[in-house]
């Protein structure tokens, strides 16, 4: 079998999907990509078992066929060739070369029937969403995911679906993201966890515009497609943990402040602050915020003031002050509402203005001394 | 053809198994005891006597090694106890051992009762792994007075296998034209590295057998059950490459303490377990070891025992990160209404470490006191310094 595609064009797609394979994985297989022409149409699979990613290019050829080959040593050859027309000749043992302006190449490639195969198509509920609004979620969501594997429902972003909204919620136990969008009806109350993986696979592929994505899913399985590019994602078989009675119904203290100013001090005063708990206290009374970080193993010390509107009693409370910048980092408004209730109970964050279809709340947990 | 070695040869294992070891050495011994239902192991009076050994006459009566005494004596009433003399038993290993070696020098012991010899090429000359499994058995009754069990095949699992099916003083040969059928009829529980959980697991997945187990895909073994699926896939296949080790490396390390009284707290359980952590750590440093995987046991009341791991990209090598570690796998366990009566601690998964050279060796032993000193302190600011309070 022969077929020529253009090497950029090829590269490009294939960087997209590359992300799915893992550099160390049990089954050698997993580090192939599938290729299958059918009808001068290749489409390219990757896979790390949890995770399906597929392509389409339009391809000039002439049979109709299917072969494994190496993701990383096509990779590396694509990325050293300027751009132009390559011809690959699959052989019927699955010999690949490959045909440039400046020489022929070879790679051995495997037997398409060791490739794991896509989950059965079960009939799943469907619906359509922009894609600057997924992608939206999952960068606001994404960085709360828990990376501990030993509470796996938290190391996804768990999607509530309603019937004219979806809420996406991440946490990892020590603060939590509820973003919701109102632009998108998926016509029945669902809930499903998705891992970290896939939805950063999509967030370095889904286009930033108004395009309509294809969103489908089952009891296992989301299937996201736009155009050319299609996901399959196992779910997270776990049970999300109950947030809503997390969250503080009635926060009295209420700090206004410039997002900003307050991120860059925050900033600022935590190099200052013990490296293993980033801790910077913050003192809040009359229109001041004054924040203050020590690391007493180096005498480092690091004081600030700063403006801002503030309804409540004095406060002092202490927060994780990387956490503190990434939620600070979520919202999009200039200024942002902080609101408090005593130092050991969950403060909540939100944007002063946002727009009508969305919703952001966050929520951190104090550390205290 | 996948249980070959490098020259395309079919390789000949012995799995060699005493029958009843500690009961029938105690019975050789002492006379009185022999064709009487007979316990090794701990005194079923107070608290924590575990059976060892069961005598086959025992064994009638439902007993068997990790019982509690107490239960093998409600179950037996004239059950006869003794304690383990395991001096003897070594000895008789040793002796054991002299016997394999006249065969072959490929012996990987599993304990002091159990080894695996490769015979392959024995050195008699001999040819025939029945036979020369034959010969050991004749040995060991003429010379010991004591009965062994083997199983002959072409590698380790079968051969295993083989060997417990017609105990006692069995000898079973399984061909290679026999073991795809015969891995098939095998229930998962007998499968190597098949426990209570793994079993449930796939018997909630519908495997019950080898030949269910067979129906699954590679890619969906290694799905469910991680690296080991590899194995899963390729044993109900016949196919075991392992090589009989006579040396083998230490795997892991691991100290545990059985408690007199039950530990039901927590915080109790917790405060064992960091005394536990301080001797494993001075265990690791002595043999100069470093490993990415702690795993905790925990054996209950009831004698079922349950370990939990927890592995992390870099080695573990202070005490509070022992302690971290031990604290997020207890936080996960559920032990409400657990009465622990032993807990473990051990690390596996160990880095290749180079071996310092003996005059550094000197300069590890100095400044392991320092180390020891900072991670106390470590442990010190730690339990001061402030808390990240959870959500959940």
């Amino acid at each position: 079998m022969k077929f020529i595609v253009s090497s950029s064009t090829l590269l490009k797609q294939l960087q997209h999907i590359g992300g799915v394979i893992s550099s160390n994985t049990i089954l050698p297989i997993l580090e192939d990509f599938l290729f299958e022409i059918t009808d001068k149409k290749l489409s390219v699979v990757a896979t790390d078992l949890e995770t399906v990613m597929r392509v389409q290019i339009s391809v000039e050829s002439n049979e109709d066929g299917r072969f494994c080959v190496p993701a990383k040593i096509l990779l590396d050859t694509l990325k050293a060739l300027p751009d132009q027309p390559l011809t690959f000749s699959i052989e019927s043992n699955y010999a690949i070369e490959i045909t440039s302006d400046s020489g022929k190449y070879k790679i051995p490639g495997e037997d398409p029937e060791n490739f794991p195969k896509d989950p059965s198509d079960e009939e799943g509920n469907a619906f359509k969403m922009r894609s600057d609004a997924l992608l939206t979620a999952i960068n606001k969501t994404l960085f709360a995911v828990s990376s501990d594997d030993l509470r796996p429902a938290m190391t996804g972003v768990y999607f509530e679906l309603g019937l004219n909204e979806i809420q996406f919620v991440a946490t990892d136990a020590h603060r939590l993201v509820k973003y919701r969008r109102t632009d998108v009806s998926p016509g029945e109350t669902n809930n499903f966890i998705v891992p970290r993986k896939p939805l950063n696979v999509l967030k370095n592929v889904l286009p930033e515009n108004e395009d309509l994505l294809d969103i489908s899913y089952t009891n296992n399985h989301l299937f996201v497609s736009h155009e050319n590019i299609s996901l399959i994602c196992r779910l997270i078989d776990a049970r999300f943990p109950d947030y809503k009675v997390v969250i503080p119904t009635e926060n009295p203290y209420v700090m206004t402040i410039n997002k900003a100013a307050f991120a860059s001090a925050l900033r600022r005063v935590n190099v200052f602050a013990n490296k293993s708990t980033n801790l910077v206290g913050l003192s809040i009374s009359g229109s001041e915020l004054q924040l203050k970080a020590q690391d007493i193993d180096y005498n480092f010390e690091g004081d600030e003031r700063m403006e801002c509107q503030y309804d409540g009693e004095p406060i002092q409370i202490g927060f994780n002050a990387k956490f503190l910048s990434e939620m600070l980092g979520a919202a999009d408004s200039s200024e942002v509402k902080v609101e408090l209730s005593t130092p050991a109970k969950a403060g909540l964050i939100k944007p002063t203005e946002q727009g009508s279809n969305e919703d952001l709340l966050l929520l951190m947990m104090p550390l205290i001394l | 053809m996948s249980s070959s070695d490098l020259s395309g040869k079919q390789r000949k294992i012995i799995h060699i198994d005493m029958d009843a070891f500690y009961a029938s050495v105690e019975q050789r011994d002492f006379p009185e005891l022999r064709g009487k239902p007979l316990v090794v192991g701990g005194s079923p009076e107070g608290r924590g006597g575990v059976v060892a050994t069961a005598s086959y006459e025992a064994r009638k009566f439902g007993i068997h090694s990790a019982m509690s005494s107490k239960t093998a004596v409600r179950l037996c009433p004239e059950v006869i106890f003794v304690y383990p003399r395991f001096d003897v038993y070594k000895a008789v290993s040793r002796k054991l051992h002299e016997i394999f070696h006249r065969y072959t020098d490929i012996i990987e012991p599993l304990s002091l009762d159990e080894a695996y010899l490769d015979v392959t090429e024995d050195k008699l000359g001999i040819g025939s792994a029945i036979e020369i499994a034959g010969a050991i058995k004749k040995a060991i009754k003429e010379e010991l007075k004591l009965t062994a069990s083997a199983g002959v095949s072409v590698s380790k699992f079968v051969a295993k296998i083989a060997s417990d099916l017609e105990k006692p003083d069995g000898l079973t040969f399984i061909g290679p034209s026999k073991i795809e059928a015969f891995m098939e009829s095998l229930k998962v529980e007998k499968f190597y590295g098949v426990g209570k959980v793994t079993a449930a697991r796939m018997k909630s997945m519908g495997i019950h057998t080898g030949a269910d187990l067979k129906k699954f895909e590679k890619t969906e073994l290694v799905r469910r059950f991680g690296k080991v699926g590899v194995f899963y896939y390729h044993i109900v296949r016949g196919v075991d490459d392992r090589p009989v080790q006579p040396f083998r490396e230490t795997k892991s390390i691991s100290v545990e303490d059985t408690y007199q009284q039950d530990l039901t707290d927590k915080q109790d359980m917790l405060v064992e377990l960091m005394v536990l952590a301080k001797r494993l750590l001075e265990r690791l440093e002595k043999h100069a070891l470093k490993g990415k995987t702690l795993t905790l046991k925990f054996k209950f009341h009831d004698f079922t025992i349950i370990t939990r791991s927890k592995s992390i990209d870099c080695a573990i090598d202070s005490l509070s990160l022992l302690e971290s570690l031990t604290l997020m796998i207890v936080d996960k366990t559920d032990l409400t209404d657990k009465r622990v009566r032993l807990l473990g601690i051990g690390v596996s998964n160990f880095l290749q470490t180079d071996i310092p050279p003996t005059d550094s060796g000197q300069k590890t032993a100095n400044t392991r006191k320092p180390g020891h000193g900072q991670d106390a302190q470590k442990n010190g600011t730690g339990n001061a310094g402030p808390i990240q309070l959870k959500l959940f």
